[in-house]
């Protein structure tokens, strides 16, 4: 029996979607095995409860308000010793991938990040598929066993159903090694400067804007039909270099990477820096005036035309088959 | 302070992506191997410290074939680093990030450094395994995908940003200490002409490949193996949407949204 332990980061007292996309991976590949959840830090275990783990354990500490990778690495690989799990899965979010590399050197495991597909394939290997050159190729890995850690490709995954049923939480006694392991000091946090909606590396859908919106004025009409999809707001590098939204708007090659569910590019010609920031995205969605712009190429589906008349449509459609 | 840059050479930016006769990786015939784009924000990194502390020296540190770890360790050399180590690819060549992690550690260990900076993750196979890893091994704190590393010039005294979820947080640690780059937020320099043609004649020192290969050989049996390596189907272009009024293009992409792509409510 192979079991599967999960890592739940909270974010905001929230178990992050990250995590409980990794909890559907783990039911998928234990073979009828238990899949465990490792809670850390304070708060108790706030959040488990529905995830659709067979039980929690939790490493309580106040020294755990903001693990490093170093001790969040000891605490994986006791809990998956105490669980008897053979696999580990983290959140596929900044912290999540920092662990694989430590987690693979002190548990001896087999390592991938970026998953976007995982099965198993018999003597306690599995076998994953990730995007590598910014989503241009994909490659297949065999990962031996008997032990692996992975960490996923945020959104290539969809969450379990959450159960109603009542989560049994377990403390995980602390390791010895715990105390040896280097600390992170955390002196402050800033949100993020970024619009009003979901952030643009979490959001299922993003909405784009280009130079072809022409001012800093005119961007709103590309936040407007954001607000209407619920979407986080994204820009090219030709609208942040201008100044006209903050660097932290950027998708692309030197600003962020998004595979959301749904990408439309609002404006964008489709430079390669910053095609390589949203190809791998599931569906992409195309306006621009040129119809023989780049950008159509990579699009599922495009709109060649006055953007100025088109978005302020589709706000509209949008917002009216929401309310229905 | 002595400062290590680890940097990987990667396929240049512009490679046409084709598989290997196997299948199993890219085909490396014809392929321009450069400074991985991360790495040269590592590489600005250490030389915007060496600026600002005077007496730091800094080594880049590269592993794989002899010809390309040479080829982004001149790179390197001509941006304006003082030393360089390559670690020469024993001949089966293994890839995986923990057997590179520990080739990288054992330069560690003949060069100490005080700060190891590296790309938080390179831009072919986007890992980000080696640098927590080569953590993990030296008994190092790590911290990634940071930004405005600053040094107060003592041994408790490095001060970063780090991009994570939902914000920016501000962190501190004591050194040693490995920093893993987020790309391009500090506009890395481009080498001088003259720096270049010195680069050319500068002296690497080779960590020969049997001595890599012993100190790779502990994660031989937890290497992932290659079973493909595969290009997308070529994308065939979008499906344009005819229309006569703005309102019809959009009542017809919501439409194909919600019906045919299955991605609005």
């Amino acid at each position: 029996m192979t079991g599967v332990l999960v890592l739940l980061e909270r974010h905001a007292g929230a178990i992050a979607a990250a995590s409980c996309e990794a909890v559907g991976v783990a039911r998928s590949i234990a073979n009828g095995g238990p899949v465990v959840g490792l809670l850390v830090g304070p708060g108790g275990a706030a959040g488990a409860t529905g995830l659709g783990v067979d039980r929690v354990l939790l490493a309580e500490s106040p020294n755990l308000d903001h693990p490093s990778g170093a001790q969040l690495a000891v605490l994986l690989a006791a809990a998956a010793d105490a669980a008897s799990s053979t696999t580990i899965v983290v959140p596929g979010t900044a912290r999540g991938r920092d662990l694989v590399g430590r987690v693979a050197v002190r548990w001896n495991a087999s390592a991938a990040t970026n998953v976007t597909e995982v099965a198993t394939s018999g003597s306690g290997a599995l076998r994953v598929t990730r995007p590598v050159f910014g989503g241009r190729a994909t490659e297949e890995l065999e990962l031996p066993g008997p032990r692996q850690v992975l960490a996923l490709k945020p959104h290539a995954f969809s969450p379990p159903a959450t159960s109603p049923a009542p989560t049994p939480v377990e403390p995980l006694a602390l390791p010895e090694g715990l105390a040896k392991a280097p600390a992170l000091d955390v002196r402050g946090f800033q949100p993020t400067v970024g619009g009003k909606g979901p952030e643009l590396g979490d959001a299922s859908i993003v909405v784009s804007g280009g130079r072809g919106v022409g001012t800093p004025e005119k961007f709103q009409v590309v936040e407007d039909l954001a607000e209407a999809f619920g979407a986080a707001v994204g820009a090219s590098r030709a609208v942040t270099d201008a100044g006209w939204r903050p660097a932290s708007y950027q998708v692309g090659q030197t600003g962020k990477a998004v595979s959301p569910q749904l990408y439309i590019a609002v404006g964008i010609s489709g430079a390669i820096q910053h095609i390589v920031g949203m190809v791998s995205s599931r569906v992409i969605v195309a306006i621009n005036s040129d119809p023989q712009a780049p950008i159509f190429r990579v699009a599922d589906y495009g709109i060649a035309g006055d953007l100025f008349a088109i978005v302020p449509a589709l706000t509209q459609a949008v917002r009216a088959a929401r309310s229905h | 302070m002595e400062i290590a840059v680890l940097v990987k050479p990667v396929p240049d930016a512009e490679t046409r992506l084709r598989p290997d006769a196997k299948g199993l990786a890219l085909d490396p015939e014809g392929v321009k191997w450069v400074l991985a784009g991360y790495d040269e924000s590592a590489v600005e990194q250490a030389l915007l410290l060496k600026e600002a502390a005077p007496g730091t020296t800094v080594r880049a540190i590269s592993y794989g074939p002899v010809a390309r770890a040479e080829e982004v360790l001149r790179s390197a050399l001509a941006l304006g680093c003082d030393a360089a180590t390559s670690l020469e690819a024993p001949p089966e060549a293994p890839t995986d990030a923990v057997s590179v992690a520990r080739a990288l550690a054992l330069a560690l260990t003949k060069h100490p450094a005080s700060l190891v900076l590296c790309g938080k993750q390179a831009g072919d196979d986007e890992g980000g395994i080696v640098g927590p890893a080569v953590a993990e091994l030296l008994g190092l704190p790590d911290l990634g995908v940071a930004t405005n590393v600053r040094w107060d010039g003592g041994p408790g005294g490095l001060t970063m940003e780090r991009s994570v979820e939902g914000g920016l947080e501000q962190g501190r640690t004591a050194l040693p200490a490995l920093v893993a780059l987020q790309q391009a937020w500090n506009d890395p320099r481009t080498a001088k002409l003259p720096n270049i043609l010195k680069s050319r004649k500068a002296p690497i020192e080779r960590i020969p490949a049997a001595e890599v290969a012993a100190a790779m050989a502990p994660s031989a049996a937890t290497a992932p193996r290659r079973l493909g390596f595969r290009l997308p189907p070529p994308r065939t272009g979008a499906k344009m949407i005819e229309y006569k009024t703005p309102e019809e293009a959009a009542e017809k992409l919501v439409r194909i949204l919600r019906e045919e792509a299955k991605v609005f409510p």
